[in-house]
């Protein structure tokens, strides 16, 4: 924005907020101009001013507070980004047209708990792990588990569509959510869901949720909690390959059972998950790794690697697997500038062991139900061909799902970068889903890949990557290029391009072509709930409004 | 005006074939009473295609377009006056596009009705669900575009939840079809839009719709209760250790004795009847935590037979036994408030010199339906002076009409209307 403008709009926010909770410092715009997008990371790691700063921030503690912010917004033509932990990994809180950020960090209260209707209301600010600590103390759950629950937020989760590593038992967050109290960038109060189902349609709370900030503020929200589990089960099998690996699992929730937890890992990532699983039962270390998860940062940080090996250090460790192994650390290192050559190499390294792919199964809940339904699953699975490994490589990964790497930005030097995309279709569509996506990207980098979260209906595929390049240009060169590809290829396969970490800026162009003609709901639903077009404009392929100053 | 509603006829017979599309007589329309009753067709679309040309010729003609389900015969609004009016009749949209064994999904036709689907599944060995014969009469497109109390079960929920995705014709005659994955998180839930909006925003062509496969084993039981708080309670508590049954029904004792005889029936009791579903362990297990539940409730345990003869009925299966009378009122309420509204339907009906008698059922997580009969007597009495007494006490008591709009949100309808349907063509009037 203008700085005329921008001065214009800083007063009017400390006139209603008072000075404490509004900022134009420097470090706080700095900080505010990014998410954990990883493209974004290149550039920051190369240093040099952040390109998309806000204007100003804000920290609002009620919903009243967010409905005049907004409203002053859409007075003085000022784009507004709803902030969550900024943990996103697409670029969604990044303030492309500058305007007011809303930190909602400190709207952070647990409403109510209600134990008998199973449903809770909590503010949409609160730390993932707080919420669920409050739950624990009452002896409840809400089931959801993203390898970030500790630095993410649930209005975060609710507008991104975030999903849980328990999501095949508990759902994913759209499926637990029963209301939302949402400010429109029309500044207006919405709340869905007070009836139920009761109430005739639409249902707003579904039209709101994963709408990433563009429609509006989402500020509480009613959840249904369960009862926290009795009792889990954990157990690993191995499986020939990975359609065997995918019908066991699509035989398991066909018959309607219902495990916590599905992943199977293909060849080469279950060949090194495997070898570690080994390494560690002889020297009783642990292993395994969240959605993106891995090695805690201490354990790392003790030897502190170089850049090169730094990498494949948080590479293994985003793959879910401790760092380690030689043969692995030198297969990484080399995929780094040779990706075809090593993705082919690495396919023929886990061939030829033959050793198949490893899944990591899990059957929580009451007692009396996860006792029986345990065991049917675990015998539907070797009916279906898988060999049972016990409970040890299940409870590995449980043990580290959460260490994630919080130390990321530290590997993207010298143009290095690794990500993760999750794609997700019908049973029906996903090998040649897995097949052309995976595929895609090995022409630019060194590709693993799981499958997690599996429904009745389909399944979703996590793929992770690496690459480098001369520098921070040529490496988003690569970047841009791998993504394109992939996205493209998921598209064409009939998969959707996001199972759970949203669309942002980095899938933005990309949303055309996985809605097609019903993007045309979409931009109803953004013209009728920000009319003005402030909402955090520029992301999810929505147009610009015309008019405003800012999108010229 | 009049050139373009002549020239109506003519677009409409080509959208569709003349042999489709019929001007309607007042008196067959069944709106005689309606005063200078419109000029008004009823267009029979055969492709989805055609659905779109008739929306567009509809619009030229600044008609208003009133989609109709089949084998329902409510009407949930009055029909447009004042401007033409184009009936849409989907029933010869009922093909099966797609059935996806694999990943079971059916990809259907918006006319086929529910039940006509599931006897296509049901030799395949897959079902919609756990859903009642009932509550699956109408067409897809119907059951989907209006809420009503039926359609919602234990197990799997309710059956807006199935619809993976849909295509819709908008009113400016565009095809939208919202793409097909188990989740996803790339924005909104588009095809939610046209759940339940009665055709307003967009009209339903065909639909997606999760299945699951026939249950392996099914068990049945039944329990009787002091009351039907205690019946509730129960089946709260065995919900909270997580029994999921196929289905579940609370009468309360005057219901008991019409639908069971004397014979089940005490004096303020209330009976619980079960089916539970699934691999034969799961099915045990549910029958066995709700047998818990209800013992420790202190029920008296009945067996399987009541249950096994609601079933039969549920199924459609025992109709030569005396038919339950329509319930006059039906109610949702949370698990919290059912106790409430059962007690307040009574005592308000008393007051009125009725009876009412009722039953509970379509339990989920959030709660269930309470069917309330009405009773001057022994006659049936559903329209009578208790009705709107009975309607508001049951409601203050936390009950709520089902397939009702929350007032707050019609504003944000409103502005989503008029960015899909400027002209107002798609059903209009049906929206606050
Ligand atoms: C190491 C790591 C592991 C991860 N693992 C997972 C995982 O397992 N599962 C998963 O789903 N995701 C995962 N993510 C991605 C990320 O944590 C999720 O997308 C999360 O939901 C973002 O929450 P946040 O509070 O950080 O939101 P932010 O990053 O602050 O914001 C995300 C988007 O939501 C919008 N937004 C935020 N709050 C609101 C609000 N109150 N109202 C309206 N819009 C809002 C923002 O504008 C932005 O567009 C991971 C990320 C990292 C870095």
């Amino acid at each position: 924005m203008p700085g005329p403008r921008a001065d214009a709009v800083e007063h009017a926010l400390v006139a209603l907020l008072g000075p404490a909770r509004v900022s134009v410092r420097a470090a706080d715009l700095a900080t505010y101009a990014r998410d954990m997008w990883p493209r974004a990371l290149l550039a920051a790691v190369d240093g040099g001013p952040p390109a998309h700063p806000p204007d100003v921030v804000v920290w609002p503690e009620t919903t009243d507070e967010v409905v005049q912010i907004v409203r002053l917004a859409r007075r003085l033509g000022a784009p507004v980004v709803p902030y969550g932990a900024g943990s996103g990994v697409c670029g969604g809180a990044v303030p492309l047209h500058g305007g007011i950020t809303i930190d909602l960090k400190r709207m952070d209260r647990v409403l109510s708990i209600d134990r008998d209707a199973l449903v809770c209301e909590a503010e949409a600010g609160i730390n993932g792990e707080h919420l669920e600590r409050e739950l624990a103390r009452k002896g409840l759950t809400l089931g959801h588990f993203p390898s970030s629950i500790y630095c993410s937020t649930l209005g975060g989760w609710l507008a991104t569509r975030s999903g849980g590593q328990m999501s095949t038992r508990y759902g994913k967050i759209e499926d637990v959510t029963l209301g939302l109290t949402c400010v429109t960038g029309a500044g207006d109060l919405l709340e869905t869901g007070r009836h139920g189902r009761a109430a005739a349609g639409p249902d707003f709370t579904q039209l709101l949720l994963g709408s990433e900030g563009t429609l509006g503020v989402i500020t509480r929200a009613r959840l249904r909690v369960r009862p926290a589990p009795e009792v889990r089960h954990l157990r690993g099998f191995v499986v020939d390959d990975l359609t065997a690996g995918t019908e066991a699992i699509r035989r398991v929730l066909q018959r309607g059972l219902q495990p916590a937890v599905v992943r199977l890992y293909d060849a080469l990532d279950s060949l090194m998950a495997l070898r570690h699983a080994r390494k560690d039962a002889s020297d009783g270390g642990g292993d395994g790794g969240g959605d993106g998860g891995g090695t805690p940062a201490p354990r790392r940080a003790a030897r502190r690697p170089g850049p090169a090996k730094d990498l494949v250090s948080s590479l293994l460790a985003r793959l879910g697997l401790a760092s380690g192994g030689g043969l692995t650390r030198e297969l990484v290192e080399a995929a780094l500038s040779r990706p075809r050559l090593v993705n082919l190499l690495a396919d023929r390294a886990a061939g030829l062991a033959g050793r198949g792919c490893l899944m990591i199964i899990g059957v929580e809940g009451s007692r009396a139900r996860a006792d029986v339904e345990a065991e049917l699953v675990f015998a539907e699975l070797t009916r279906a061909g898988a060999r049972d490994l016990g409970p040890g490589p299940g409870e590995r990964w449980f043990a580290r799902r959460y260490a994630v790497s919080y130390e990321m930005p530290r590997i993207f030097t010298a143009g290095a970068f690794v990500d993760t995309m999750e794609v997700a279709s019908t049973w029906e569509r996903l090998p040649d889903l897995f097949d052309s996506v995976r595929r895609a990207i090995s022409r630019h980098a060194f590709v693993m890949a799981h499958f997690s979260h599996a429904y009745v209906d389909g399944c979703s595929i996590y793929f992770s990557f690496a690459a480098s390049a001369p520098n921070r240009e040529a490496a988003e060169r690569r970047y841009d290029a791998l993504w394109h590809d992939a996205l493209t290829a998921a598209t064409r396969a009939g998969g959707t391009i996001s199972h759970h970490h949203g669309v942002g800026l980095l899938k933005a162009d990309f949303m055309a072509d996985e809605h097609r003609e019903s993007m045309a709901v979409f931009h109803a639903l953004k013209a009728s709930l920000d009319p003005d077009g402030i909402m955090n404009p520029g992301k999810m392929g929505l147009p610009l409004p015309e008019a405003a100053p800012w999108s010229r | 005006m009049v050139a373009l509603v002549d020239d109506l006829d003519d677009m409409l017979a080509a959208a569709v074939g003349a042999a489709h599309a019929r001007r309607q007589t007042p008196t067959a329309a069944g709106f005689a009473h309606e005063r200078g009753h419109p000029a008004t067709w009823v267009v029979r679309p055969g492709a989805p295609a055609e659905v779109a040309e008739v929306i567009r010729a509809a619009a030229r003609a600044g008609a208003a377009v009133v989609p109709l389900g089949t084998g329902s015969r409510r009407r949930t609004a009055p029909l447009p006056v004042g401007r033409p009016r184009v009936l849409l009749e989907l029933g010869r949209l009922a093909h099966v596009a797609h059935l996806d064994e694999t990943s079971l999904l059916v990809h259907a036709q918006a006319g086929l009705t529910g039940i006509a689907l599931e006897n296509l599944l049901v030799p395949r060995g897959l079902t919609l669900g756990d859903f009642p014969p009932a509550a699956l009469r109408s067409s897809l497109g119907g059951l989907l575009a209006v809420r009503t109390p039926g359609k919602s079960s234990p197990r799997h929920g309710s059956l807006e939840d199935a619809v993976l995705g849909l295509s819709a014709v908008l009113a400016d005659g565009r095809t939208i079809h919202t793409r097909v994955a188990p989740r996803r998180a790339t924005g909104p839930d588009l095809a939610r839009a046209f759940l339940g909006t009665e055709g307003t925003l967009g009209v339903i062509t065909q639909v997606v719709l999760r299945l699951r496969r026939r249950p392996e084993a099914r068990l049945f039981d039944a329990h009787r209760f002091a009351s039907v708080d205690h019946a509730v309670v129960a089946l709260a508590a065995a919900f909270h250790k997580e029994a999921r049954p196929a289905a579940a029904r609370v009468y309360d004792a005057d219901e008991t004795r019409a639908h069971f005889g004397d014979g089940l029936a005490h004096a303020d009791c209330a009976l619980l009847v079960v089916a539970t579903a699934g691999p034969r362990e799961l099915a045990a297990l549910d029958r066995t935590l709700i047998a818990d539940a209800a013992r420790a409730a202190g029920a008296d345990p009945l067996g399987a037979a009541p249950a096994e003869l609601w079933w039969r009925r549920r199924s459609g299966h025992a109709l030569h036994d005396a038919p339950p009378v329509q319930p006059a009122l039906v109610l949702f309420a949370p698990w919290a408030r059912l106790g409430a509204v059962h007690r307040a339907a009574r005592s308000a009906a008393r007051a009125a010199g009725r009876t009412a008698r009722a039953h509970l059922s379509r339990f989920d997580d959030e709660g269930a339906c309470v069917f309330i009969t009405l009773l001057d007597g022994e006659r049936a009495d559903p329209a009578g002076p208790a009705r709107a007494a009975v309607l508001a006490s049951t409601r203050a008591a936390g009950g709520l009409p089902p397939g009702e709009r929350e007032p707050a949100l019609a504003p944000a309808l409103a502005a989503l209307k008029r960015a899909l349907d400027p002209d107002d063509l798609l059903n209009p009037g049906v929206l606050p």
